[in-house]
């Protein structure tokens, strides 16, 4: 016993399945985690190749590009600009953000950050992994498929209906969504049974990491909105093909059904793309700061609030289908509401940095750019949540700033910070710093001079999802258009970066990042060893991490 | 060792419980359905009007415009329109209208309405007795009916402060194809001329 013991400890750190079969295969943690991470990145590059022919398109007035791209597709320049646009939301909330998110920063460092060995659910984990690529695939296919599905990602009947689109795309996009839907919810029960059950001695809920507080709201959301989206698909699916009449008033239905399901969904899905990063920035605002973060317990529970107060705000996403004023009132309230334990959270940030002993790392910059722009379109939000303004900006470009600062600059931050800020406990490599911070100035200037003049566009009455505009919008699009080449060699500049210290950076050390960083997973090696923590980290006494040894 | 099968037990049990409430939710989606078209008869949401035997109102003598508006989805090959564009009346005071359909075909045609009344807040007061829309309707090729509409307007209108502000009430039909008698070729359409009058069937309560 104690030799075979003895051994296995000699070598575990290194005994990990060689080839294919430990990807395919995988039931680790980390393995699955950097699966997700890759994945997000490849489907970020797709949705974000997208998003640049949406902006070449918009750069100047007139059709230029989806004429001809169109065409290569076998379809309509209108009609394939919809689809990308469709596909270019669909993929960014399902298969980059999330994933990424959840899937790759969950999976790597809640098991770690609460002492555990690994997930509850290690073979339910490959599944969860798995059934992204086919569910990518099915999306992907859904563009290729007779006139692809231009319905918007809100998929609203009756455009998603028969009516609208006839052929077979949209149902490969349903697929495609059910399949992501269930690697969701599997996904879900997994953090939470892991982080209710699998927490070290001593750890109680009230000391746990703010990251695994972000993962585990962020799963209940998911377990509680994802059966919803997963049901109103069905009945899309039904009506589409089965002769159902969920959705159609010629059989008794009625589309507004539809929107209220989809933004019973919806609005809890912003929240679940926006929560972990709550958490990832909590960490490396308090890292950078030498400071633990302000109000632990305030920013725990405005997570829990911000959660739970999203299921009651859908209707602000539908003000212009005709509601009575006494809802409009309701929604109005309630959505403002969630201003409050936002604000909690954006000033215990900046109370976390008062008086710290604060290094600008490039994590800490991603983070601090993080809260700049989340609060811009947080407050952007602010003025949408008035029914009475929202008539008049509702399907503008206000709108379009208003979510892609909280979710392309907001999220998006928010993943960056996190890779940048844990790319030497995955890797084992020292990301250098120079290079951070110019990928970090570049992509800040470049994203704000693209979508802050959307505003603009918005507030003059530009309306999204068309392919072109009058004249008269041609110079915001234009400069909105110049941010997007700016942030687009940012990106390759990141990614050739990343690719050249992934194969010969320097070897980095177990806490890169000093005292500040007193989570569990900084006590491991870096890269953290294949197995973590099957000895458990007693808490009992206190934080172990919080007195590094050295 | 017990405590590691304790441990699997726990976790699963709480897995069992997250399932149970995903579970839950599918099928509180699909209760949404016919809860939906509940709330919307109960509380006047996106302009349902309400549907009552008899007025058994005082009439009283403050006024109300009521306008008609009638559509036809474009797979329904019917004309079809108000008999009057729009009449006042006393509120609580019962008021019987028509619309007129032609079928415009060469072959039997059922067709089914869906209704609304704008502005919205007022669709809680509005009250219809008897309608055409409340079944479905077949006309012969070429006929042509009038349909009747009995309604009226309840006068706690005046005491909603929310809504005594309306004074002109929108009742909008859209008459659709139902979905079991959509053919699959698309029918000749005939000339108006021979169509013949008669009343439509009526049901409902």
């Amino acid at each position: 016993m104690s030799t075979t013991a003895t051994h296995a400890h000699d070598d575990h750190h290194d005994h990990a399945p060689k080839g294919i079969w430990r990807w395919l295969n995988s039931t680790n943690h980390k393995d699955i985690g950097t699966m997700y991470l890759v994945f997000s990145v490849v489907a970020a590059l797709v949705g974000g190749g997208m998003s640049f022919l949406i902006r070449l398109e918009l750069g100047e007035p007139g059709i230029q590009v989806f004429d001809v791209v169109g065409e290569m597709m076998g379809s309509e320049a209108n009609q394939f600009y919809n689809v990308t646009v469709t596909a270019h939301a669909l993929l960014m909330v399902f298969f980059v953000v999330m994933p990424a998110l959840i899937g790759g920063f969950g999976n790597w460092m809640v098991p770690m950050m609460i002492g555990a060995p690994d997930m509850a659910f290690p073979r339910m984990n490959n599944i969860s992994f798995w059934l992204m690529p086919p569910a990518l695939v099915l999306l992907v296919l859904s563009a290729f498929m007779g006139q692809g599905a231009g319905t918007g990602w809100t998929l609203y009947p009756p455009l998603s209906g028969l009516a609208g689109q006839p052929d077979m795309s949209v149902d490969f996009a349903i697929l495609s969504l059910h399949l992501a839907g269930a690697s969701s919810i599997l996904g879900a029960t997994n953090f939470i049974t892991t982080i209710l059950n699998m927490r070290a001695p001593g750890m109680t809920m009230h000391k746990a990491p703010l990251f695994v507080w972000a993962t585990l709201i962020t799963a209940v959301l998911l377990l509680l909105a994802m059966p919803v989206l997963a049901g109103a698909l069905t009945m899309l699916l039904f009506d589409r093909n089965f002769g159902t009449a969920f959705f159609d008033p010629a059989g008794g239905g009625d589309p507004i059904l539809w929107q209220h399901l989809f933004w019973f969904f919806g609005h809890p899905e912003v929240y679940i793309m926006i929560l972990p990063a709550f958490g990832i920035v909590s960490h490396i605002v308090s890292t950078f700061s030498r400071k633990p973060v302000f109000g632990y317990l305030g920013m725990a529970y405005a997570m829990a609030s911000i959660g739970l107060v999203g299921f009651i705000v859908w209707a602000h996403h539908m003000y212009t289908v005709g509601m009575g004023v006494n809802y409009r009132a309701y929604f109005v309230a309630v959505t403002m509401a969630i201003a409050v334990p936002t604000g909690i959270k954006i000033f215990s940030w900046i109370a976390t940095m008062w008086g710290g002993s604060i290094s600008f790392k490039t994590p800490m910059m991603w983070s601090i750019g993080f809260i700049f722009l989340f609060t811009v379109g947080g407050v952007t939000g602010v003025v949408l949540a008035n029914a009475g303004m929202d008539i008049a900006m509702h399907d503008t470009y206000y709108v379009v700033a208003h979510f892609h600062y909280v979710l392309s600059l907001g999220a998006i931050f928010a993943i960056f910070a996190g890779f940048y800020y844990w790319f030497d406990k995955m890797t084992g490599k020292v990301y250098p710093e120079l290079a951070g911070q110019f990928h970090f100035w570049t992509t800040f200037v470049g994203v704000n001079v693209l979508f802050f003049p959307q505003h603009f566009l918005g507030l003059a009455g530009m309306p999204r999802r068309y392919i072109d505009y009058p004249d008269i919008f041609a110079e915001w699009n234009m400069v909105s258009t110049w941010g997007a080449y700016v942030t687009m060699a940012s990106t390759v500049f990141f990614l050739v970066v990343t690719f050249f210290v992934m194969i010969g950076g320097r070897k980095s050390v177990a806490n890169p990042w000093g005292d500040g960083a007193t989570t569990l997973e900084w006590t491991v090696d870096s890269p953290a060893p294949f197995h973590t923590f099957e000895e458990t980290p007693d808490f009992t006494g206190g934080n172990p991490a919080a007195h590094p040894a050295e | 060792m017990s405590s590691s099968s304790d441990f699997s037990r726990r976790n699963r049990r709480t897995a069992a419980t997250a399932f149970v409430a995903v579970a839950g939710m599918v099928g509180l989606t699909f209760a949404f359905v016919p809860l939906y078209t509940l709330i919307c008869q109960v509380t006047g949401l996106g302009g349902t009007p309400q549907v009552a035997e008899r007025s058994d109102h005082e009439v009283s003598t403050q006024e109300i415009t009521v306008r008609f508006d009638a559509n036809v989805d474009r797979s329904l090959p019917w004309d079809f329109a108000p008999n009057e564009r729009s009449v006042t009346v006393n509120l609580g005071a019962e008021y019987l209208t028509s619309y007129r359909s032609t079928n415009l075909s060469d072959e039997p045609v059922t067709g089914i309405s869906t209704f609304n009344v704008t502005p919205i807040k007022a669709a809680q007061y509005f009250t219809k007795i008897e309608c055409f829309c409340f079944v479905e309707q077949t006309l012969e090729p070429g006929q042509s009916v009038d349909m009747p509409v009995t309604f009226f307007v309840d006068p706690a209108i005046l005491e909603d402060e929310l809504a005594n502000d309306v004074k002109t009430i929108t009742l909008s039909y859209t008459f659709y194809r139902t979905l079991d008698d959509i053919p699959d070729e698309e029918p000749e359409i005939i000339s108006q001329a021979d169509t013949v009058l008669t009343t439509a069937r009526l049901g409902g309560t």
